[in-house]
């Protein structure tokens, strides 16, 4: 309210700034010609000057006294071009018309197209007082205080993950790989980890992810995820067989109704087994999925979620300014798959698209993408 | 003199002035100006040792070679064709393997080695990365999301 | 809301220009005064409303508020406080908005100090100042609008460009941008007395005071750009004849061409037409080069054609100022009388040929600024032209000029003495020969061109001396009296002595430094020892170190002369954080004019580490001579000339000692 107050005041003092010339009904034309007069006199004295010094001769400044009079009186012959200053109320009133209707209408409409009336400031310090639930400030936090402190394995530990959800992957395997070294290796650094460095290489379980889902497994033998990306890199690495025993070893242990089983089954079928478990635990409706999705919330927890969330949006804010950022529009479609809204992702590829068009080589990348997740995109389906 | 004789004096004073500029400008158009070309465009083009030229693409990972001294070597390359060069002088900071560098010089006898005076990498003032990545682009050749070039 | 506040006075700002665009324009036509007072109220109003949304940019960049995305995007918690400020216009948004705001102060400061001028003409320069407001108000606010938000704001910025966190870039465009956009009051004068169609030596005197204004502050642009570039880059160039900097070149050199002709113009009323031009053509220059810079077309005419919103929006102001004043000239110029007449050798012949070889180097400079960016339109072929193209072509040119200036003010008006302006100057002539021969041995050699390069300068300087004295009537008088008569030279015959005298120097300068200047590119390891310009340099070693935002490698170096350590110096590599973006940070010593200038290379696999090091000879001249043409500048504008006309005028009686004007 106060906002719409001094923007009113500064609206009508400037107004009557304008107005009050309109108002005063004008002062008097001041002497046109006086001000040049002034000058062809000031340059008669100059000339006066020299000639006194003998700097030109007596000739010379005849000569140039001739020709500043002859200016001088062109100006006054000029005179005042006999047209008195003349005033018309009717000019004026419409001219008042014009200031009033004029600077409200253009200021005011223009600023409510492309002002952000309603956004409070947020300086920085204010926000580092508060921070409430502003999610980049709590990251913000951590991140001045590991630079300043860059050996608390706690606060690496707490952003890795982060870090992982809003698809900043360079940092989410710089703050694994420091929680690992200074807190020691856990079976969900080591396949966070894992995870960062094979979503990095596009889904492929690389070298690395491989040897980080092994030292998961070996120190917690009861661990799915790695156990499900160790069977793809077999896959991966055209090792049917041993995927196919892998995967149905993994859906043998799973318990029934976990939320990973379908993708399992599936990959049990694509390498020729048949999926066991799926026929083993049919889908009781209603009930066991609110669990399994408890389950897995417990990964992050609700904070973490919203967290996400946040960092997310400000990804697609940031695209939404510069959209010419390949990596960031397929990160983003990523990023809402992962926390499943879906129907996000979908506009998400619509807009990557715009900026991308699917005729192109990065347009094609998106539509592959798109398909990929199983998302349905106008692109998408060309 | 008379009057039109003085005007006449200053009229052809400065055409001859201007005349003269502008002969002076088209010849060093001939001689100062250094055309921008990639390797894979040198086949064709036929540069003469001796010719200034810049020469743009990135430099190839693993080709950075210190010799004596100050004096270095390095391959730039736009993936089709790749010119060996060497350079004596301090690196610009931003110089990378893997980046994109655009070096200044001639070719010296025998059109193998391009010995540059002036190497540009990222950021400098003088450098004009969208070169690089216009031509890199026109020859097919995919840049890796990491080069941020803008 | 003390941000959307600075956003709604900018959108006032402009609806204000639009109104002041209008109506006093009519009023002047019609001599109503009620409307024509709108001009000056409206100006001064424009420049509060204006000042107050730069003030508030500027808080939000000092507190922080990374909700705004031009914060965001220039800015980092660790900044210091002084480039948080300077970072307000190190980016395309803040500097644009600076460029208003300067606009408007210029026009705010015609409104309050144009008393002496007649009211039309007055309220019609307004006018022309406030369409150019609206036109860039309109371009900030649709393409380039510093007040855009984010939400969530984020929690950190992205950081100022390191090289930019400078004290020489902080200061470096606001005078850039006063010389720039003080042209715009010229262009404003000449549009109004176009659109008055009337135009006479006093329009000359009053456009003086702007012109000088504008060129005085353009001259210390350029010339703290040029140090800047020289001590930040850490190349040890001084001027690279890159387009950026010849986007500001080019308005300073038509401006100093502006500034001879208006003084023909006032003296004799001749070369009307001319200055008129001259005027629009130094504006339109200033307005290109603000093209050339911030539209990307100078990175690649590609990079135009992707993003064109704001590149075709300055295209399109451009077109139709330079166009719509051109068209207005070739309308209005046939009716405007010619003036007086004057023999070739006379002062209005060698300003004439002053304004030429100004005129015909300010063209060479665009084509060779433009020819790149057309050839690729037209044929997709890219081609640098660099240093070689313009050194060869600007700086022939550029000789006779040079050769020619001390000889103009000793000239007369109309009919000058060719003759016994050599006979006053060959004095000066053979002791520049002698000082620049003893220079020359001083260096121990260098190309014998080197010699007339540097007698040339010296000849500027000696012959800013000859002219004084003359005036004072040295030799001819008694020495108490030529000091009298010295001293009661009016000041514009001093700013005339000062920025001649200024350029010498600068030509000294630039030429000592690329004839003698020595560069040395050694591996050292520590205990090594190099030497450079008689300086012997020893290294003793690394050593890590942590500013603010960013960490560095500092090379310590000791600086001997015949076995006496005489001063040392640190050269440092830094690394910034936010952006891990490495810098060159020179080690810079000074010895009388002349410079010792270290800075590091790459680290060899041996330990030891690539130092560059340059002696530049005299090279504190270039940006000396620099400091004495703006002294000069600033000495003229304090004319008390200047101000006649103004109704508060002292009248002063004019003493027998006053002596002629130039």
């Amino acid at each position: 309210m106060l906002f719409w107050i001094l923007v009113a005041v500064l609206t009508a003092v400037s107004a009557v700034v304008l107005l009050h010339p309109l108002l005063r009904g004008g002062t008097v034309l001041s002497a046109q010609r006086a001000g040049e007069a002034a000058v062809y006199r000031d340059q008669l004295q100059e000339v006066e000057r020299d000639r006194a010094s003998g700097l030109i001769s007596a000739d010379e400044a005849e000569y140039a006294r001739a020709e500043i009079g002859r200016r001088l009186l062109a100006v006054s012959a000029r005179g005042e071009d006999a047209a008195k200053p003349e005033g018309r109320p009717w000019r004026r009133r419409i001219a008042e018309v014009l200031v009033v209707a004029l600077v409200p209408a253009i200021g005011l409409s223009l600023y409510l197209k492309i002002g952000s009336p309603d956004m409070p400031d947020q300086p920085l310090a204010a926000r580092l007082a508060e921070p409430g639930n502003d999610m980049a400030i709590l990251i913000a936090k951590v991140e001045a205080h590991l630079a300043g402190n860059p050996n608390d394995g706690k606060g690496w530990d707490l952003l890795a993950p982060i870090y992982f959800r809003t698809m900043r992957l360079d940092d989410a395997e710089a703050a694994y790989r420091n929680a690992i070294r200074l807190l020691g290796p856990s079976p969900e650094r080591l396949s966070g980890l894992a995870e960062t460095l094979l979503t990095d290489a596009d889904g492929i379980v690389t070298e690395d992810a491989r040897l980080a889902f092994e030292k998961a497994v070996a120190l917690d033998g009861n661990n799915p995820r790695a156990k499900f990306y160790l069977a793809l890199a077999m896959e991966q690495a055209g090792d049917r067989a041993r995927a196919k025993v892998a995967f149905e070893e993994l859906a043998a242990a799973s318990p029934a109704g976990a939320p990973w089983l379908p993708l399992v089954n599936e990959h049990i079928a694509r390498n020729g087994g048949t999926p066991v478990a799926a026929a083993e635990a049919p889908k009781a409706p209603g009930n066991p999925s609110a669990e399994d999705v408890a389950a897995a919330e417990a990964m992050s927890g609700g904070d973490r979620q919203q967290m996400i969330e946040g960092m997310v949006e400000s990804l697609d804010a940031r695209l939404k300014d510069d959209p010419n950022n390949f990596e960031g529009w397929t990160r983003l479609i990523r990023s809402y798959v992962v926390l499943d809204r879906r129907e996000q992702a979908e506009e998400a590829l619509r807009r990557g698209l715009a900026a991308f068009p699917a005729s192109g080589k990065e347009g094609q990348q998106l539509v592959a993408l798109g398909r990929e997740l199983g998302l349905s995109g106008e692109g998408a389906q060309e | 003199m008379t009057r039109k004789q003085k005007r006449l004096a200053i009229i052809g004073g400065g055409m001859g002035f201007i005349v003269a500029a502008v002969l002076l400008v088209m010849f060093a158009f001939g001689q100062a100006v250094a055309y921008f070309y990639v390797p894979g465009d040198l086949g064709k083009a036929n540069v003469q040792p001796g010719t200034r030229i810049r020469l743009g693409g990135l430099v190839e990972t693993g080709s950075l070679k210190r010799g004596e001294g100050s004096t270095v070597t390095f391959t730039v390359t736009d993936t089709i064709a790749t010119v060996p060069v060497r350079y004596t002088g301090i690196l610009p900071d931003l110089f990378r393997e893997g980046q994109g560098v655009v070096a200044e010089g001639t070719f010296a006898a025998g059109n193998t080695v391009f010995v540059a005076d002036t190497v540009l990498a990222k950021h400098d003032e003088t450098y004009m990365p969208k070169d690089v990545a216009d031509r890199l682009k026109a020859q097919g050749v995919e840049l890796s999301g990491k080069e941020t070039i803008k | 809301m003390i941000i959307e506040l600075g956003h709604f006075s900018l959108v006032l700002a402009l609806a204000v220009a639009v109104v002041l665009s209008v109506i006093p324009l009519y009023g002047s036509r019609r001599r109503d005064t009620a409307l024509m007072d709108l001009a000056p109220a409206g100006s001064v109003l424009l420049f509060l409303l204006v000042a107050a949304s730069f003030a508030v940019l500027t808080y939000a960049h000092v507190v922080s508020d990374f909700s705004v995305l031009n914060v965001w995007q220039n800015s980092h918690s660790l900044v210091p406080l002084i480039y948080r400020l300077s970072g307000v216009w190190g980016n395309h948004e803040g500097s644009m908005l600076l460029w208003l705001l300067i606009l408007v102060f210029f026009s705010a400061l015609v409104a309050i100090f144009g008393r002496n001028l007649p009211d039309t003409l007055k309220v019609n320069v307004l006018v022309v100042q406030a369409w150019i407001t609206t036109a860039f108000a309109l371009f900030i606010l649709l393409t380039s609008n510093p007040f855009a938000r984010l939400s969530p704001a984020p929690g950190e910025g992205k950081d100022l460009n390191p090289v930019l966190q400078d004290l020489g870039l902080a200061i470096h465009p606001p005078l850039l941008y006063l010389g720039y956009v003080g042209f715009s009051v010229c262009f404003s004068f000449a549009v109004a007395a176009l659109l008055e169609g009337r135009i006479d030596a006093a329009w000359a005197r009053w456009v003086r005071p702007w012109t000088l204004a504008a060129w005085t502050c353009l001259t210390a642009g350029i010339a703290m750009g040029s140090y800047w570039a020289y001590y930040e880059l850490g190349w040890g160039g001084w001027w690279f004849w890159d387009p950026v900097e010849n986007a500001s070149f080019m308005p300073w050199l038509a401006g100093t061409a502006l500034l001879h002709s208006a003084l023909v113009m006032e003296k004799r009323e001749a070369l009307k037409i001319w200055t008129l031009l001259l005027a629009i053509l130094t504006f339109s220059l200033s307005l290109l080069g603000t093209f050339l810079v911030r539209s990307g077309v100078l990175t690649s005419v590609h990079a135009f054609a992707t993003d064109p919103s704001r590149g075709v929006f300055i295209l399109a102001i451009l077109m139709i100022f330079i166009g719509g004043s051109l068209s207005l000239f070739a309308f209005r110029a046939p009716s405007l009388n010619a003036g007086g007449l004057f023999a070739p050798i006379s002062r209005e012949g060698a300003l004439v040929l002053n304004n030429l070889i100004l005129t015909v180097c300010t063209a060479t400079v665009l084509i060779g600024t433009l020819y790149p960016l057309l050839l690729e339109t037209l044929t997709g072929e890219k081609i640098s032209v660099g240093a070689p193209f313009f050194n060869l072509t600007f700086g022939l040119l550029m000789i006779p000029l040079l050769v020619a200036v001390p000889f103009g003010p000793l000239l007369a008006w109309k009919r000058g003495d060719l003759l016994g302006a050599l006979q006053r100057l060959y004095v000066a002539a053979g002791l520049s020969l002698v000082v620049a021969l003893a220079l020359y041995y001083r260096e121990n050699g260098g190309p014998v061109l080197a010699i007339l390069g540097m007698a040339m300068g010296l000849f500027l300087v000696f012959g800013a001396f000859v002219d004084l004295g003359g005036r004072a009537g040295a030799g001819k008088v008694s020495a108490s009296v030529a000091w009298r008569r010295l001293k009661g030279l009016p000041r514009s015959a001093f700013g005339t002595a000062l920025a001649h005298m200024g350029l010498g120097i600068t030509v000294l300068g630039v030429v000592a430094v690329t004839t003698f200047q020595s560069e040395h590119v050694v591996e050292m390891k520590p205990g090594m020892t190099t030497e450079a310009g008689g300086y012997v340099l020893t290294f003793d070693g690394m050593r890590e170190a942590k500013g603010p935002n960013f960490t560095e490698e500092r090379g310590h170096f000791t600086v001997s002369r015949g076995g006496a350590a005489v001063a040392d110096v640190w050269s440092s590599k830094r690394v910034y954080v936010a952006q891990r973006m490495p810098t060159t940070e020179a080690g810079i010593l000074t010895f009388g004019l002349s410079q010792l200038y270290v800075s590091l290379g790459d680290h060899m696999d041996d330990g030891g580490i690539v130092v560059r090091v340059w002696w530049k000879p005299y090279i504190l001249c270039i940006w000396g001579g620099a400091l004495f043409m703006m002294a000069g500048g600033i000495v003229s504008l304090s004319d008390r000339r200047l101000r006649v006309g103004a109704p508060s005028r002292r009248s002063r009686p004019a003493t027998p000692a006053m002596e002629p004007a130039e």
